[in-house]
């Protein structure tokens, strides 16, 4: 009996949909824009991530020796830097290998090269690169190192930790954000009112089959399931119809949206690829609650069982 | 089987539709009410329906205390009370057979039932050739006996006709109320909602007429007199 009932709500439903196949098309052309909407906003949010990221990766301090400064001595001191426990990773860099990639550098450079020849010892000293755990300790971590006296003994101390950098990006990302929630909203608004309107649409074009439901004892049930499964079937559809068109999109157009995020190391399939399943859940949950929610309000103003 | 006792009706604007009425059908009866328009008659039965529910008093069907019915319970109560009207309210793109089977197809019986029962009840309205029709292809006398077959459908206790031969000629008219007698013989109760003073004074069967809302008479093989 419960499946014999599915099947028929669901036969109602199919036919609300097809028989008013305009309205049906208006109706999930708001939901593929709001659709739209929602992914640029879940898009702004990864690109803000990734950008702030990427300029946080690349914050470090720098302790630079002068040649003078034996090998030893700096060894001696990556080991007391090493019990700094805000600090991650320390990478040293040898005055051979800083001479090896100084060179690599400016292999091109004739003058460069054979200035170098000239000298009969490596000119570069070594070099201690000290990254946290966390952009945040880098003032305890400079504080420590002055503790530590490191900074009288090296020639040159780089610390840029790009606190306005990220703050712009933040600004920018925030601005962004607020202004795509926003639209996101006028377009949800916009389809909880396309929805509502069409189910009201398709609750006055049936009125003689609703009231011949009543009147044969249909439950209440029986009478309002086919306008809430209406709904989702709005929300099934809309959403097949943007993921597909957004697949379309980046298959053909990933390479060129991908060439103006390269400075953040996005990739935007590789992006969607991983959080597809996170994506498209939400999604399909906030475009069906909508849709349903909009069909129980049409009911309730325009369906009585 | 219908019992009202002391029921009123008064609707949200004030109006007073139905006033104290006391009234006792038995089972297997049949029963015209009469009145002018205006009297109450369509209320009364939108308060057996329970598409009203009655200001006062009680309603009882069959022993099943209707008055402060739960809205769950409202469609098993219509199915077991079958309900025409004298615009047939059919479904215009579904056929005879479909619009019978419309009304057990709402009610989730299986197909195989349907396809068993609705040809039963075609004949016994006498349209089973007409089965495959559409409503706009029959006349109006077919079209209410389709309306008829449909509120037959799950064999209900009682069938109400609310002015059924409105939109009749006087042929049809009798086909129709020739109808609901055999129905009749067949031990379901009959209302017969009607201000057709020639049909009710030639049925001789019990006359309950309305005036103002309240009981005016109540003959036994009675006739329109008012």
């Amino acid at each position: 009996m419960i499946f014999l009932s599915t099947k028929r709500i669901l036969k109602f439903s199919w036919q609300h949909f097809w028989r008013n196949i305009w309205l049906s098309i208006v109706t999930m052309t708001i939901i593929v824009l709001t659709l739209f909407s929602l992914t640029t906003l879940v898009l702004v949010n990864a690109i803000a991530d990734y950008a702030v990221n990427s300029v946080k990766d690349t914050i470090d301090v720098s302790l630079y020796f002068d040649n003078s400064i034996k090998e030893e001595t700096v060894q001696a001191l990556e080991k007391e830097l090493e019990k700094i426990e805000e600090i991650k990773e320390i990478t040293r860099v040898s005055p051979a290998d800083a001479l090896a990639e100084f060179k690599e550098v400016h292999k091109d450079d004739a003058d460069i090269q054979a200035a170098l020849a000239e000298l009969d010892k490596n000119p570069l000293g070594g070099t201690l690169i000290l990254t946290a755990f966390n952009m945040d300790q880098y003032p305890l971590i400079m504080e420590k190192i002055k503790e530590l006296k490191a900074d009288q003994l090296a020639e040159k101390i780089d610390y840029n930790d790009h606190q306005k950098l990220i703050e712009r990006i933040n600004g920018f990302s925030n601005k962004l954000r607020n202004f795509v929630l926003a639209l996101s909203i006028i377009f949800i608004f916009i389809a909880v009112l396309t929805v509502l309107n069409t189910i009201r649409m398709g609750i006055y074009i049936h009125r003689t089959e609703i009231a011949i439901m009543r009147l044969v004892g249909a439950s209440n049930w029986f009478i309002r399931l086919p306008f809430i499964v209406e709904g989702l079937l709005y929300a099934i559809f809309g959403c097949l119809i943007f993921w597909g068109a957004w697949a379309l999109a980046l298959y053909f157009s990933g390479d060129w949206i991908n060439s103006f995020l390269t400075g953040i190391n996005f990739d935007i399939r590789a992006y969607f690829n991983s959080n597809i399943l996170n994506i498209l859940g939400f999604e399909f949950i906030i475009i069906a609650v909508i849709n349903m929610i909009s069909a129980v309000l049409a009911m309730s103003k325009h369906l009585k069982v | 089987m219908i019992e009202l006792r002391n029921v009123s009706k008064t609707y949200n604007n004030g109006t007073e539709a139905v006033k104290n009425i006391t009234l006792h059908i038995k089972p297997g009866e049949f029963v015209s009410l009469v009145g002018r328009s205006g009297t109450g008659k369509t209320t009364l039965v939108k308060m057996l329906v329970a598409e009203e529910r009655p200001t006062e008093g009680r309603i009882i069907l069959g022993g099943w205390d209707i008055t402060r019915i739960k809205t769950a319970d409202i469609p098993m109560l219509r199915r077991q009370i079958g309900v025409v009207f004298q615009d047939y309210k059919l479904l215009p793109r579904k056929t005879v057979f479909e619009n019978v089977a419309f009304a057990l197809e709402v009610a989730s019986y299986s197909k195989k039932h349907i396809q068993e029962a609705v040809p039963q009840i075609l004949a016994l309205v006498g349209l089973e050739p007409k089965a495959n029709e559409f409503p706009d292809e029959l006349s109006g006398g077919q079209q209410q006996r389709v309306s008829i077959a449909r509120a037959l459908a799950h064999r209900p206790k009682i069938l109400i006709a609310d002015e059924p031969t409105g939109n009749l000629d006087s042929v049809n008219t009798r086909e129709i109320i020739d109808l609901l007698l055999k129905i009749n013989n067949f031990k379901t109760t009959v209302m017969l909602v009607t201000h057709n003073r020639d049909v009710v004074n030639s049925l001789r069967k019990r006359v309950v007429a309305l005036e103002d809302g309240k009981i005016a008479y109540d003959q036994e093989r009675g006739r329109y007199i008012l």
